[in-house]
């Protein structure tokens, strides 16, 4: 048995790793290594760019007709095959009307539309959006501020990437408030719980995005500036939370729109625009089975929003395979 | 969530699909192609197979001969690439190398399972070098493409005949180390010092050569 491996000797293999060419035994030693040494970690990633760069030397060969004709009618088959993200079915499908609630403070079902009644129009979650980037709080501006705290538990836009971060820091001062306002007697009750539900809503907030439960899917995009997002959906309230970072402005009268997809269906968490430096936070709670995720997909919609995506998203991640 | 229109259009499932950025004439980008595969639009897939099969076949034939397996190889790294559509990420490099680097992975485990199977030896490419695939005037390759490869062929021919062997028995033989040392008669220690050596040269080279992402 080969166990703690030297930092040298693995070392001196990473780059037989990451052209695949060491014995399995040893490739497993080193890899066991490798998991708790960060500067071989680091190494590891280079020398596997390094690697992945070596394709490069590789000029076309067209395959002869017939074999590209057939794996590209099989690639097609199996895929279509597969069940898939699909345009919305008619009607009778409602029996399983999602139901999309916001978050706070209301609870009211957004689409709680019983079966034999008319079908209302599309229903989108369309949040407000709140400034969260807050400097720090004056005394005589605390009401105020405890009081927009509550609303942007909804959706926040927020100055930078580290939205927990700030919301961490956010709930630390609000209960440093609390504490000080609960000992000199000087904050009415109103204040006090305006107060307590503003470090309520952070704390959730906070567990939404660090729970045991809770899914994260990566979404990436072709743009330039790199957008990128990610879904925490904390399984165990059914709390969405999606952080994106470096989103352009969406055009006049346009936004983003913000989709769940199942196999058979695409729902709408909301639209949204991101703040000055690209940043947004959507939330929003819905149930869904575990496994029903497919993917988490951003496509840019008029204002309103759609009730179904009409262009090809910016961003999109998939569970597939995992 | 909109029952009253059943029909309504899901740019998804066609292959002219508007493109946000309104350059809709313009064929979709690699990374789009990729976003519309992780929706599960499968023309999506074909346009994409379309513009890469070529690259992703010449690498599997460089690996395997076998006609067949070299078939199978080819579905089954775009067939990956359908799957895994979502996981792609711009900053980790084009998409080039991301479909060339799973179409080597894949035909690595073809080598290794016909291996086990006894079914084909490997076939032995011992000392072949990759300055000797060079070709002129490939109409197939945008002039970027021609540029990179001709950038790392040149890095490659800077490193010493025998580390270049032991790399590309490596990396496109699909060989271990030991076995690269069994099939030469060198000592095993010898192979490692060649690779780790030619690894560290190419690294180095290489460094400039940002992977440019559409
Ligand atoms: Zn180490």
């Amino acid at each position: 048995m080969m166990h703690g491996l030297a930092h040298d000797e693995a070392r001196d293999a990473l780059g037989a790793l990451a052209l695949d060419a060491l014995d399995a035994s040893e490739r497993a030693a080193v890899l066991a290594h490798v998991a708790d040494c960060g500067s071989c970690r680091d190494e590891l990633s280079a020398l596997r760019e390094t690697a992945a760069k070596l394709t490069y030397v590789v000029e076309p060969v067209p395959m002869p007709d017939d074999q590209r004709d057939r794996v590209r009618a099989r690639l097609l088959a199996r895929a279509a095959s597969e069940p898939k993200p699909k345009p919305i079915p008619a009607a009778p499908a409602q029996a399983h009307a999602p139901q999309l609630r916001i978050l706070e403070p209301s609870h009211v079902p957004l689409n709680a539309t019983p079966r034999d009644t008319p079908v209302p129009p599309p229903v989108v979650l369309r949040p407000t959006v709140v400034p969260l980037n807050a400097a720090l709080v004056a005394a005589q501006r605390m009401e105020a501020r405890a009081r927009w705290m509550a609303a942007a538990a909804i959706v926040v836009a927020v100055g930078s990437v580290w939205a927990l971060i700030n919301t961490r820091e956010e709930r630390d001062e609000m209960r440093v408030q609390l504490q000080v306002a609960s000992v000199e007697g000087r904050a009415d009750g109103r204040v006090l719980d305006s107060l307590r539900a503003g470090i309520t809503a952070r704390e959730r907030f906070i567990a939404n995005l660090t729970g045991p439960q809770v899914a994260v899917v990566t979404l990436a995009s072709g743009t330039p500036r790199a957008a990128s997002a990610r879904m925490f959906w904390d399984q165990s309230v059914n709390a969405w939370t999606f952080v994106a970072h470096n989103l352009p402005q969406p055009r006049n009268g346009r936004a983003y729109q913000l989709w769940l997809v199942t196999a058979s269906t695409k729902i709408s968490a909301g639209t949204f625009t991101p703040d000055g430096a690209g940043d947004a936070v959507v939330r929003a709670n819905y149930a869904l089975p575990k496994g029903d995720l497919a993917a988490v997909a951003v496509t840019d919609e008029p204002a309103r929003g759609s009730p179904q995506p009409t262009t090809v998203p910016v961003l999109v991640g998939s569970t597939k395979g995992r | 969530m909109n029952p009253l229109s059943p029909d309504s259009p899901y740019p998804l499932s066609s292959a002219a699909a508007p493109s946000p950025r309104g350059d809709a004439d313009r064929a979709p980008d690699d990374a789009s192609l990729l976003r519309m595969m992780a929706l599960g639009d499968e023309q999506a897939m074909g346009a994409l197979y379309d513009r890469w099969h070529s690259l992703v076949h010449a690498i599997v034939l460089r690996m395997i001969r076998q006609r067949d397996a070299v078939e199978d190889v080819v579905e089954e790294t775009f067939w990956q690439a359908w799957r895994q559509a979502g996981r792609y990420e711009t900053a980790r490099g084009s998409v080039q190398t991301w479909l060339l680097t799973m179409a080597r992975s894949r035909a690595l485990d073809r080598m290794r399972a016909m291996k086990r199977l006894r079914e084909e030896p490997i076939e032995g490419e011992q000392g072949e070098v990759v300055v000797q695939q060079v070709a002129d005037g490939d109409p197939g390759m945008d002039a970027e493409a021609a540029e990179r490869r001709t950038f790392v062929l040149a890095a490659l021919a800077e490193l010493p005949e025998e580390q270049r062997a032991a790399l590309e028995l490596g990396y496109f033989g699909g060989l271990s180390q030991s076995e690269i040392a069994e099939r030469t008669g060198l000592p095993l220690g010898t192979i490692k010092t060649r690779m780790r050596l030619a690894m560290q040269k190419l690294r180095g080279r290489l460094q400039v050569l940002r992977e440019e992402v559409q």
